[in-house]
This record gives C-alpha cells, sequence and structure tokens, in this order.
C-alpha cells in the first residue's frame, strides 16, 4: 500500500478531485443556463405569437376571417406561419373558437385558475401534457378590448426540441466528464512521476551513501529546477562528509603512526636488551632511552587530547582581559635559559597597548609554542625575536616571532598548521616535536576570533604573525 | 650474512643494528631513501630491512629502484601503516615479506632467517658438511657431536662457508658477506680468522674441511 502512500499518487489524486470539481460545476452551470435560456426562448416565441393573433383578433367572433382558417390568414396578413405551433383562440368562456390546422385533432387544456387570471387581464405560462412524448408550453392571453376581455388566444409549442438538446448536451457531459478525469488521472499520474523521478534517484543515492560509498554522487541533468537544487545541495552535503570523513581518517591513521614509532622503539630496545646479560651502563642507556620516548608519548597524547576536545567544543575559553605583552614577558623570561643552553639570543620587544580579552593559559601556550620552535629550528649564534604590538587603526595586537632559523620551503608553508605535518620529520624528532604544535597555536588564534600566518624564506629564518582583537 | 638496515628512525636502526649483530650478522644501516638506494647498488647484501615512509626517497621507491636494477635480494619491509592496501602495495613493488610497527624482535629474527633460507632454497634446520653440524637458529656448531665454541665473526664466516659448501668463496665474497660497511680490504683480518676457525674445526679431526686455494680464497669441502 505504499503506493497509496506515495506523493505521486496524492498529487494526482488532488489533480484529478479538483479537476472533477471544476468540471462539474462547470457542467452544471452550462446545463442549466442552456435550460433556461432555451426554455426562456420558447416562451418570447409564443408569447410574441399570441401577442399577435390576440391584437389582430380584438373584435368579436365573426367580425373577420373564419377563425378556421387561421394558418391563411396567419400567412396572408402578417408572413408568418404557425410553423410547429399550436394556436387557439377561445370565446371569454372559454368556448374554443378557432385553432390552427395542425391541431384538429387535439386540445389544448384551459382549466380553471388560468381562465380566472385571463379574465384579469394576466398572461399565464403553463407546460401541459397533452400529447406523446413531450410536453406542450402553453401560453394563456387574454384578448381585450378597453380592458374589457373578449376573448382568449393559446399559442402551444412542443418543447420537443428543447428537451432533445438538454439530453444530448447532459449525454454528453456525463460521458465526456468522466472521460476527462480518466484522461487527466492518467496525464497527471505520468505527470508526477517525470517530476518526481529525480527524486528516486536521490533517494537510492542516499541509500548507496548509507552503506558507506561516500564518493556516490547524484547525477544531476536539469541544474535549475527544485530537485536540480536540492541534488547539487545534496552534493554538496556529501562532498562536504567525504572530505571530514578523509580528514578523519589521516588523522586517525597519522596519530596511530605518531604512536607507533614510540612504541616500536620502547619494545624494540627492551627485547633486544632482554636477550642477554648485560653490562649496567648498557641498561641505563637503556632505560634513560625508554623514559625519552615515554615523555614523547605522553606530550603526543596530551596534545591529541587538547585538538581532539576543541574539536569537540569541549574546551572552555575563559574571556579574561590582560595585556598580552605582559604575557609574553613572563613567556620570554621563562625560556631564557633554554636560549641560552642553545646559544641562541631572545630578545623581546614590547609596543604599544596590547589589552586583549582571551584565555591567559591558552594565550600563554600559544607564545610558549611559537617562541620555543623558533629556538628549536634556530642554529647556536641565531636570533629569535619576540615581538608584542597594539595597532590601534586597524584594533589588532599581534604576536610575531621570527628566528634565523632553516627556513621553511614555500610548498610547506601552508601545509606547517596541518597535524602531524612536519617539514623536516627526523629534525622535529631530534628536537622532540609531536608535530602538533603549530596546529594547536592556530586552533588557539581562531578561538580568539584571530589568526596566524608564516612568512619565511628558506635559509634566512620564518616569522608567525598572530593577530588577535584589541581591546578597547 | 650481511645486512641493510634502512630506517630514518635513529633508535630504531640503532636496536636493529644490535640485536642483529648479536646474531652474528653483518648490518649497515641507511637513514634515508637515496642513501639505501646507494648503498645497496654499492654493496653486496642479502637482505634488506626496509622502512616505508623515509625522508627524500620513500620506501616503495627505493623498492622499485632496487628491483629496476636488476637487485633480487630478499626485503623485508617494516612500517608503521598495516592497512592491507598498504601490505598489498608493498608486496606488489617487489618486497618479500612485511612486518607492522611495534614488532617482536623474535618474530623480526625468525623471518629474516625464513627469507635467507629461501634465498639459498635451502630447507628449514640446521646446515650439515660431513660431522660438522650449524643450527643458525641457535648458533651452536659441533663436530663428531662435540659442541665448538665460536665468537660472532667466526660463526658467521663459518655459516657463509657451509652455505656455499664445494664451492670456491673469495676474499672478496667474504668481506662483502660477512663484514659490514665498516671493514678495511687491506688487512689480513679474513685469513686471521680463517686459521682460527681451521684450529677449531679442523685441528683435533682427521678429515680436513676448510681448504685454502692459493691466490683465490677458500673451500669447504665435505670430501677427502
Amino acid at each position: 500500500m505504499i503506493a497509496f502512500k506515495s506523493i505521486k499518487f496524492k498529487l494526482t489524486l488532488w489533480y484529478v478531485v479538483i479537476l472533477g470539481i471544476i468540471l462539474s460545476s462547470f457542467s452544471f452551470f452550462l446545463y442549466f443556463t442552456l435550460a433556461d435560456s432555451l426554455y426562456k426562448g420558447v416562451d418570447n416565441k409564443i408569447k410574441t405569437m399570441a401577442e399577435i393573433v390576440a391584437s389582430s383578433s380584438n373584435r368579436p367572433f365573426g367580425a373577420g376571417p373564419s377563425f378556421t382558417d387561421l394558418d391563411r390568414i396567419m400567412t396572408e396578413r402578417y408572413g408568418v406561419r404557425p410553423l410547429g405551433r399550436y394556436i387557439q383562440i377561445l370565446d371569454e368562456s372559454g368556448r374554443i373558437g378557432g385553432s390552427s390546422t395542425n391541431i384538429r385533432d387535439i386540445k389544448i387544456p384551459l382549466n380553471f385558475p388560468t381562465l380566472k387570471a385571463a379574465s384579469k387581464g394576466q398572461t399565464t405560462f403553463e407546460t401541459v401534457q397533452v400529447m406523446g412524448k413531450y410536453p406542450l408550453r402553453v401560453v394563456t392571453m387574454p384578448i381585450l378590448v378597453d380592458t374589457r376581455m373578449v376573448g382568449i388566444v393559446q399559442v402551444g409549442s412542443p418543447l420537443e426540441e428543447v428537451q432533445e438538446a438538454l439530453h444530448q448536451l447532459l449525454l454528453i457531459l456525463l460521458i465526456a466528464v468522466p472521460a476527462a478525469l480518466l484522461f487527466a488521472s492518467a496525464g497527471g499520474l505520468f505527470l508526477a512521476n517525470k517530476a518526481l523521478r529525480p527524486v528516486d534517484e536521490i533517494t537510492q543515492t542516499a541509500r548507496r551513501i548509507g552503506s558507506g560509498d561516500l564518493s556516490q554522487r547524484i547525477r544531476i541533468k536539469r541544474v535549475n529546477d527544485e530537485l536540480g537544487r536540492l541534488a547539487s545541495t545534496f552534493n554538496e552535503m556529501i562532498a562536504k562528509l567525504e572530505g571530514s570523513f578523509r580528514q578523519v581518517k589521516r588523522f586517525t591513521a597519522d596519530a596511530s603512526h605518531e604512536l607507533k614509532t614510540p612504541l616500536t622503539i620502547l619494545r624494540g630496545e627492551v627485547e633486544v636488551g632482554l636477550k642477554k646479560r648485560r653490562a649496567l651502563k648498557e641498561y641505563q642507556r637503556i632505560l634513560h632511552s625508554n623514559l625519552e620516548e615515554i615523555h614523547r608519548m605522553s606530550r603526543i597524547v596530551e596534545d591529541l587530547l587538547i585538538l581532539s576536545r576543541a574539536d569537540m567544543g569541549e574546551l572552555t575559553m575563559e574571556r579574561e582581559e590582560m595585556e598580552l605583552a605582559s604575557l609574553a614577558r613572563e613567556v620570554w623570561e621563562d625560556l631564557q635559559i633554554l636560549a641560552q643552553e642553545k646559544g641562541v639570543q631572545l630578545k623581546f620587544i614590547g609596543d604599544g597597548s596590547t589589552k586583549v580579552e582571551g584565555d591567559p593559559l591558552f594565550l600563554r601556550q600559544l607564545i610558549l609554542n611559537l617562541t620555543e620552535n623558533g629556538l628549536k629550528y634556530t642554529p647556536p649564534g641565531g636570533e629569535v625575536a619576540l615581538t608584542v604590538e597594539g595597532d590601534r587603526d586597524q584594533g589588532v595586537a599581534r604576536i610575531l616571532v621570527s628566528d634565523t632559523g632553516v627556513g621553511i620551503a614555500p610548498k610547506d608553508q601552508k601545509r606547517v598548521f596541518d597535524r602531524f605535518f612536519r617539514a623536516d620529520k627526523a629534525r622535529s624528532r631530534e628536537t622532540g616535536g609531536t608535530g602538533l604544535g603549530l596546529s594547536i597555536c592556530q586552533w588557539i588564534a581562531r578561538a580568539h576570533e584571530g589568526q596566524i600566518v608564516v612568512a619565511s624564506k628558506v635559509g634566512k629564518g620564518s616569522t608567525f604573525t598572530v593577530t588577535l582583537p584589541l581591546k578597547n | 650474512m650481511r645486512i641493510l638496515v634502512v630506517e630514518d628512525e635513529k633508535k630504531v636502526a640503532s636496536f636493529l643494528k644490535k640485536g642483529l649483530e648479536e646474531e652474528y650478522y653483518a648490518v649497515d644501516c641507511a637513514y634515508d631513501g637515496e642513501e639505501a638506494l646507494f648503498m645497496a647498488e654499492t654493496n653486496e647484501y642479502d637482505l634488506m630491512l626496509l622502512d616505508i615512509m623515509l625522508p627524500k626517497i620513500d620506501g616503495l621507491e627505493v623498492l622499485k629502484g632496487v628491483r629496476d636494477k636488476g637487485l633480487t635480494l630478499p626485503v623485508l619491509m617494516l612500517t608503521a601503516k598495516d592497512s592491507v592496501e598498504d601490505v598489498v602495495k608493498g608486496l606488489d613493488a617487489g618486497g618479500d615479506d612485511y612486518l607492522t610497527k611495534p614488532f617482536a624482535f623474535a618474530e623480526l629474527l625468525a623471518r629474516v632467517r625464513a627469507l635467507l633460507r629461501r634465498k639459498e632454497r635451502e630447507p628449514a634446520g640446521e646446515l650439515r658438511v660431513a660431522d660438522l653440524v650449524l643450527d643458525p637458529a641457535t648458533h651452536t656448531v659441533s663436530r663428531e657431536g662435540q659442541e665448538i665454541d665460536l665468537t660472532a665473526k667466526e660463526y658467521a664466516l663459518l655459516e657463509y662457508l657451509m652455505r656455499h659448501v664445494n664451492r670456491v668463496v673469495t676474499r672478496t665474497m667474504i668481506s662483502e658477506h660477512v663484514w659490514d660497511y665498516h671493514f678495511d680490504p687491506l688487512t689480513n683480518v679474513i685469513d686471521v680468522y680463517v686459521n682460527h676457525l681451521r684450529k677449531k674445526i679442523d685441528l683435533n679431526s682427521s678429515q680436513r674441511l676448510i681448504h685454502t686455494i692459493r691466490g683465490v680464497g677458500y673451500m669447504l669441502q665435505d670430501k677427502g
């Protein structure tokens, strides 16, 4: 019974019902208007005829030619033959004085109320059954001489033609309306089918996508109609889904790869170490190396946790007003020891008012990550500058971290913010990077309605610029 | 047996080298794809352990390069990628076996032994020449039922000679398959080791197995 619940069926049904109502109303209107007009036409004709006869007969019997020769009189005097009509002239008491030749054998009845009405000078229309199948329309009109009734004229016209025509019309309507409705429903179903076929296609594609194949798309034939737009919207949505699925898949693969490397080292070193008795120094070396890998794994797990909680929207940002420059100064002070160990000069420049609103912990991590990165990739003797400046004109605060390090190749500059992307894998591991630091920086900047960009020249150094909205 | 370890992760390369050397293999390490291709071409290795994700040239490309140059050495791939597609890709590119990280070191050794055995079309288990028996799984050597104590290099040398029984083995072949990249061809280290081995194997026995082929090298013979 699904077929009867479908939109196709409902559309067709509505269409047929509405069309049926319209057609029946039209038919009713046509039939009754036509009937009315036909009957009125008959009435007018017999009335005219009666008036002619009455006006010419407003003398007592015998004054003119014999009534019995009415046909001839009509033809001679008025040039009209009482064709198909019956005319009968009566005296004031209702006796028949004369009649047209075609009613010799019948008699138009005259009942008392009509006679009475005529004697009062009124004209009466009646439909009477005199002969055969069809009734007769009769007008009874008094012949008046100085408002005194001297006789009565009755003109009758058979309703055969009128009723025959109306009957024909009714027959035509009774056959034509249902036939039209039948054709309309077939046509309507066809049209609905045609219009809704893309919907079936969309359903089937959606079903295939549901079973896990996100590469499926709906073929769009007509781009600009409603269904075309629906299909292209649907396709866009699936493309987005496919994209984010691929991203999640790649991220999981990358994450597992990142975690597998330290695991391989841990397992391999321990297994090789346990193969035979070794000197104490060797055990110490293995344990030391293992500890390094454990630290590394914890850092990766921590960073992953931050990012996945950020993705889920579970991390809430504090909104606190603060001076960005003083936060940066603290980071700068903390990193002095690291910079001295590496033999890199770490400078700090604070310029202007840098009041921003944000989460001090996350902003601190942002500055720390960027500055630490700068130190990591700058060889001894180089320089890292941490600059914080307020730009009133543009309403932004900027954090700039420039180094004189190895630089980033142009093709890698866009990708440095991608998760687990490393321009130089070996160097990154040696310096203890997780490959997630810049992704976290980017997330923090964006969560503060800011942005982060990089400009770099290979061999010359890189500058990371974070822009945050300034608090007035 | 000489093995090339291709692995960009220094620590992984380091424990592989150490563990394999303790199993009497000669081991060289390459830390990127370029270095790996160069070393595989210039030295004769009996087996390659190959990581797939490598700097400079990808592991799969290294594998294709090695096969394109007509090198038939068995290649055991080591990688963290464990999807079916990756395994199929690796094997189709010319790899002989596949091991996903993190792996058990014992399994790695078993796979290495299996690949080396397959290369020589030898049955599993002990190697026998006359009454001399060598077990590659346990690294034990015995003659006439008497267990013989050998150093790592002596063992590796003997294994190589036994795998090429009744064939002349040149000093170059020995240096290429028993010693690693740091071998100095100008020394007489090989002759010294052969002499040590001869003392341990042949001295107490009536039948001499190790023969010197003057001006060429050595041969392990099971008759006469």
